[in-house]
């Protein structure tokens, strides 16, 4: 079920009315929530941000869903890539030393999970922008007319009593 | 297209008071969950928090029906508290750090059974590294044994000591590969700076400077001439520097190795003890047996208080470096959260003071009421700059009044650390203790207890005293007259001149000492029991023990002596050869420096005018 909803997800996204700019720049945010450790202050900013600017927030919502996985795999490199910054770097122990004793501690950016993620999520961010925005516009013009005429994008479809059914779910 | 949703902004700021709201509904349990949490880093065990109730308003925090577990005992908690109620500055929150200006404890309680195991299935890696530690500085102290069984019996089985097992032969063999080790390094390092070469080198400059003819060369050859020998003189003299350094690294690693030798005596002493408990032969001597009955009991009361100095030194570090931990639980991995301390901020935490008041249950002198003050309790002690001090006294009890006083500091606001613990407490009912070599218990009864320890940098000294007057003996089952062998009959007389000298004891005093380093510990004890014990023992077995003992001791001569000899030859193999070859070398090197130098005067008062050259020679400018 959880599966089925995510491809309804990609399907309602990638033919939603929005740009494929604005929904390429939805899942690059969305990415945040979904490659670092979500509990964070960062993430409840990216989350402003996204309602604030006009970016798909279906978009928004796929890429966390992605990038989940994505997430829990690369945890160890994160976690290296954090350790390097957070003591293996003298060079900029002066400027981690002036945020842990300001305000900015509160974004817990001495944790090297969560500096690793971010770090890796901002390199990421460009390249996933740019490679979805080429994708969902190809995809427009090239798949979904092919697609849409398939067996299993039709049962997908029809899996709209899935909706049906949730009607009908006791709560949990 | 619209960059922004301006619309947005409503269910944007409705979201965010929705997730405030959230927050501070949720601020409780969170707390309550950084608390256990938290609490069980530190301890190595559970630690259970009923409720936490959290007034952000008011800046105060209400924690109720706190149970902290007891690490060496699962089923028992270390401490439980009713209520603590916490002031907490609000301003460091912002800053993540948490600095509670007063601490008001009440309803605490000691040692109360729980209801399930507080034992962790992963304890946090800082209290098992801790654990380790106590655990390896426990097992380096070697408890002589005590044993009868040897007596009576002509058979001494000499053969059951092995040469691994003894002390000073590991340690010849310590020392023998470290000598190996060190002249393989120098030797390799004398290689490198093989002067050969350059001595060879100024050798020819020296043969060229005798047959040097200034009017031939003349002033541009000259000063050509000067500038090389210079050159070749300053090579000699960075490589006489190179020499001596090695040389000083040399004499230092020898000088190491020979007090390493010399350790070795005592090594022996050890194993002459040790050999003796493993041939069931009972020393005669008072400070070898109270050890070998009341050691293993000592080294309890100590351990504890060994693992809290370490705690208090891993969260309590002095200097203000960056400090690693690990990370929060979560689904995602934890990593490390490294916290940078800086001068003139606030300390990640910090308890400017704590009033507690505490009770201890029974019957017995010490139950009552009692009060207890901590200030400066700090995860940052160099920012804070006082020490952490604790103090505990009574404030009111069912029996008499008895004496009972603790007192304790930490500092460790620089380096080195400076701790010290007084605890003294009187009218407790003290442990009954088992002493299975002479087949008796005895209970302690009431009786009286201090505790000090100190502990300057590595240097730990620790007394840990008992007295009592109201000892009562019991005979534990031992093999009945009939069911002994013949040979066991003399044991059986020695048992009874025994039991009949320490069952008529009512004053017992123990005391054991701690001393030495965490690396090499040491721990010494002393008692009456032990006295008399020996008293009995000389009387009637003195001189058959004195003649078993030589036995051993030649023995374990006779195992340690070649790696004694192994190691002495080494050592001065290792002095003669390298050092010798060093100290010859710098001294070559120092004679062709001379002889160039030498040479060079003499070239120079050929020459009229001055430039000046080292050593005092001037050249025509």
């Amino acid at each position: 079920m959880l599966l089925l909803k995510l491809l309804q997800q990609l399907f309602k996204t990638l033919n939603s009315d929005g740009t494929p700019g604005q929904v390429a720049a939805g899942i690059a945010l969305g990415a945040a929530l979904g490659l670092t450790p979500l509990l964070n202050l960062h993430n409840l900013v990216i989350l402003g941000v996204a309602v604030m600017v006009n970016v798909s927030l279906a978009g928004f919502a796929l890429g966390w869903a992605l990038f989940v996985p994505l997430g829990f795999a690369l945890d160890p490199v994160f976690d290296r890539l954090g350790q390097a910054l957070l003591i293996h770097t003298p060079a900029l122990r002066p400027l981690w030393t002036s945020w842990y004793n300001s305000a900015v501690a509160l974004t817990s950016f001495n944790n090297s999970v969560v500096l690793g993620s971010v770090i890796g999520w901002l390199v990421l961010a460009l390249p996933i922008y740019v490679v979805f925005r080429i994708a969902v516009a190809r995809y427009r013009v090239h798949v979904y007319e092919r697609l849409k005429k398939t067996t299993f994008f039709k049962a997908v479809a029809a899996s709209k009593l899935y909706n049906v059914y949730r009607l009908f779910q006791p709560p949990t | 297209m619209k960059i922004f949703r301006w619309k947005a902004i409503v269910p944007l700021v409705f979201l965010l008071a929705l997730i405030v709201t959230g927050w501070v509904f949720y601020l409780d349990t969170l707390v309550k969950h950084s608390v256990e949490s938290a609490g069980a880093a530190v301890v190595g065990a559970r630690v259970d928090l009923e409720k936490a109730s959290v007034r952000i308003l008011h800046g105060t925090v209400r924690l109720t029906g706190l149970q902290v577990t007891d690490p060496d005992s699962p089923m028992r908690n270390l401490f439980e508290a009713g209520e603590l109620v916490a002031a907490v500055s609000p301003g460091p929150l912002f800053q993540k750090k948490i600095v509670i200006d007063s601490l008001l404890v009440r309803g605490v309680r000691f040692g109360t059974p729980r209801r399930e195991s507080g034992a962790l299935a992963n304890p946090s890696s800082e209290s098992k590294w801790v654990a380790k530690q106590v655990s390896e500085w426990a097992s380096q102290i070697r408890i002589p044994q005590f044993s009868l069984k040897g007596l009576g019996s002509q058979v001494v089985n000499i053969p059951a000591i092995s040469v691994d097992s003894l002390r000073a032969a590991s340690q010849a063999r310590a020392i023998l590969s470290s000598t190996d080790s060190l002249r393989g390094s120098w030797e390799a390092r004398v290689t490198s700076l093989d002067p050969r070469p350059r001595i060879d080198s100024a050798q020819q400059m020296v043969e060229r400077l005798k047959t040097a003819d200034v009017k031939a060369l003349g002033v541009a050859g000259t000063r050509d001439l000067i500038a090389k020998t210079r050159t070749t003189v300053d090579g000699l003299t960075g490589a006489i520097n190179q020499m001596k350094a090695l040389e000083r690294t040399v004499s230092d690693g020898v000088t190491g190795l020979k007090s390493n030798v010399a350790a070795l005596d005592d090594a022996r002493q050890a194993d002459y003890a040790y050999a003796r408990g493993l041939v069931n032969l009972p020393s005669l001597d008072a400070p070898d047996i109270s050890p070998a009955l009341f050691g293993s009991m000592a080294l309890e009361r100590l351990k504890p208080i060994l693992y809290w100095v370490e705690m208090a030194e891993r969260y309590m570090p002095p200097g203000l470096d960056p400090r690693a931990r690990t990370g929060p639980k979560r689904v995602r991995a934890s990593g490390l959260t490294v916290d940078y301390p800086r001068a003139q901020t606030y300390p990640g935490f910090l308890l400017r003071f704590a009033d507690l008041e505490f009770s201890l249950e029974g019957e017995n002198g010490a139950a009552g009421a009692y009060r207890a003050q901590v200030a400066g309790l700090t995860t940052e002690p160099t920012l804070y700059g006082r020490p952490m001090q604790v103090v505990a006294q009574r404030t009111g009890g069912k029996v008499g009044p008895r004496t009972v006083r603790m007192f304790g500091q930490l500092d460790h606001s620089k380096t080195p650390l400076r701790d010290s613990v007084l605890m003294s407490l009187g009218g407790l009912t003290l442990p009954t203790v088992a002493l299975p070599p002479l087949n008796a218990r005895v209970a302690l009864g009431d009786g009286s207890t201090d505790i000090t320890l100190s502990r300057t940098g590595d240097h730990l000294a620790g007394r840990w005293y008992v007295r009592t007057s109201q000892a009562t003996w019991e005979k534990t089952a031992g093999p009945s007259a009939a069911t002994r062998g013949a040979t066991d009959q003399a044991q059986a007389v020695v048992e009874d001149l025994l039991w009949r000298t320490i069952s008529g004891m009512r004053d017992i005093e123990i005391e054991a000492r701690m001393s030495g380093t965490l690396a090499r510990p040491s721990v010494s004890v002393r008692s009456n029991v032990g006295s008399a014990v020996a008293e009995g023992l000389k009387k009637a077995v003195g001189e058959e023990v004195a003649k078993a003992e030589r036995l051993v001791r030649a023995k374990v001569d006779s195992l340690v002596a070649a790696g004694r000899r192994e190691v002495d030859e080494r050592v001065a193999a290792l002095q003669t050869g390298v050092q010798a070859r060093i100290t010859e070398q710098r001294a070559q090197l120092e004679r062709t420096k001379a002889e160039l130098e030498a040479r060079l005067k003499e070239l120079a008062p050929k020459l009229p005018g001055g430039l000046q050259v080292p050593g005092g020679v001037r050249l025509p400018g």
